[in-house]
């Protein structure tokens, strides 16, 4: 069995980042000597890799951990003779910041790397070509140097009605239906199927332009990359602009209803990025799916608005549902914007 | 369209865990690891619909693995610390051979991390939680490089073993 322990050793060193140049050469030596290393070097690589998986989706006990192993760290330093107390009470501080520096930017990067990964499952499902419908909360609107006001429709944009309680349908391929209700409880329409966008108001023709994004400003996000009626766009631009974090909810914060748990994806703006200032996504642990999202301070023309999306059904739209001659009568006027 | 996507899915969900260990395999960066992960799963959602059903899917999605991988090792060849590419083509072959009953096997080590305790959970934590090498964590804890990194081999010996053992008990009540 002696022959087996050196290359069990580099396998095991390979896995601790612990092994040398020459001795990552004589490892792949031997993996090229037979198929039965390469697999025995894959098979150890399996565990290795649900291990990291595993582990990494729990939340650290950070400061648990923290004390546990500064104090382990402190009993190793004392009792040298030759140093004056000054002295080994400065090396001790040295040490214990060095070493909680150390340990605290380690923790940060493998969280942020965990939340980063889950961040991804959420990009994936989100690129299913599947239907959602949200339903939109404006929790709070600020206006820059006006100070707060109600949940209104926007200033200084031509009147429409409200965002709060209205309801976004979402495709892939920049599909998205947004309607709004009037103060008179009639339909205010826009959207787009991903070729042309469009705009259905209570009266007058209906606006349909070639430029996808000529309605964009019906809701906001586009100003800044994250947009709500292209949820991938919005979602990789998480990754690129924000801090990000995650933690698992329990279900008196989340019932999810089918029994899996919900997990809290937290972004947190850089400094000098634009977008929102947080971004709260809660999602099913087991698929990625969105189920709810919460943007705070979402930079809106002259506003700050908390808005909420809660998803409110997966069912299949129809095939036409994004068409705008899905949303008006037949004889309805139509007019191309340039 | 929505049919084939969950099966695209279904077939992934098994298929992920020896893809994620090739790329664990021969990225040696976390970070690009995920990156370069991400790119495979994008890959084969999109490219679901050229999948021959009569071939096995693990074998296909590691045709896309290899290609991304590729592609990602050509950009880095200069790095010493990375497997060659024959190497790496043996590998992929490798892991292709990992059959579903041996992925299934590994969902039993959630029950015996349940298992480990004291200093070797801490250890098994301030490597793969915390992603600290054997060097960090033995001047963190006040032990040698070297005993961590023997301490970690027989923690994953002893995962090991443990789930051959649950593996063994379900196949005898089976």
């Amino acid at each position: 069995m002696i022959p087996d322990l050196v290359p069990c050793e580099l396998i095991d060193g390979y896995l601790d980042d612990a092994l040398t140049a020459d001795q990552q050469e004589e490892l792949s030596t031997w993996i090229k000597v037979h198929p039965d290393h390469a697999r025995t070097f894959a098979e150890a690589m399996l565990l290795h890799d649900r291990l990291r998986n595993t582990l990494a989706a729990y939340e650290t006990p950070v400061a648990m951990h923290r004390s546990s192993t500064i104090e382990s760290r402190r009993g190793g330093l004392g009792g040298s003779w030759l140093m004056s107390s000054v002295a080994r009470t400065t090396a001790a501080a040295a040490v214990l910041i060095l070493g909680l520096a150390t340990l605290w930017f380690s923790i940060g990067t493998q969280t942020a790397s965990a939340a980063i990964r889950e961040l991804d499952r959420i990009i994936v499902n989100s690129m299913r070509s599947k239907d959602r419908t949200f339903e939109i909360v404006v929790e709070d609107i600020t206006t820059e140097r006006r100070g707060k006001r109600s949940a209104m429709p926007e200033s200084q944009r031509p009147p429409k009605p409200p965002l709060d309680g209205a309801a976004l349908y979402v495709r892939s391929g920049n599909q998205f239906v947004l309607v709004r209700k009037t103060q008179e409880g009639l339909p205010f329409v826009t959207g787009s199927n991903g070729q042309q966008s469009w705009a259905i108001n209570t009266r007058g023709p209906v606006r349909v332009s070639a430029d996808v994004h000529c309605f964009d400003h019906d809701l906001p996000g586009h100003e800044t990359s994250v947009p709500l009626t292209n949820l991938h766009e919005g979602l990789q631009q998480l990754k690129v602009a924000y801090e990000l974090t995650f933690s698992a909810l329990g279900p008196e914060e989340y019932e999810t209803g089918d029994g899996h748990e919900a997990r809290l994806l937290i972004a947190v703006k850089k400094r000098k990025e634009r977008g929102p200032q947080r971004v709260e996504i809660v999602y099913d642990a087991i698929s990625g799916g969105i189920l709810r999202m919460r943007f705070v301070q979402m930079p809106y023309g002259p506003d700050r608005l908390d808005l909420r999306l809660s998803l409110v059904s997966q069912d299949d739209l129809s095939s036409d549902f994004f068409e705008h001659t899905s949303h008006h009568v037949p004889d309805r006027k139509i007019e191309e914007e340039n | 369209m929505e049919e084939q996507y969950q099966q695209a899915i279904r077939y992934w969900t098994l298929a992920q865990p020896v893809v994620s260990a090739y790329v664990a395999a021969v990225v040696r960066d976390f970070r690009d690891r995920d990156d370069v992960l991400q790119a495979i799963s994008v890959a084969v959602l999109e490219a679901f619909s050229s999948y021959d059903p009569a071939r096995p899917f693990t074998a296909w999605a590691m045709g896309i693995a290899r290609n991304q991988v590729g592609t990602y090792l050509r950009e880095r060849k200069r790095n010493r610390l990375i497997f060659d590419a024959e190497t790496v083509d043996l590998l992929a072959v490798a892991f292709e051979q990992i059959d579903s009953v041996q992925t299934r096997k590994i969902d039993f080590l959630k029950e015996c991390l349940a298992k480990l305790e004291g200093r070797a959970r801490q250890l098994c934590e301030l490597r793969y939680q915390n992603d600290l090498k054997p060097a960090a964590i033995g001047s963190l804890l006040g032990m040698t490089p070297n005993t961590v990194a023997k301490s970690l081999q027989r923690i994953r010996d002893q995962l090991r073993q443990c789930i051959e053992r649950y593996a063994a008990l379900e196949g005898g009540q089976s």
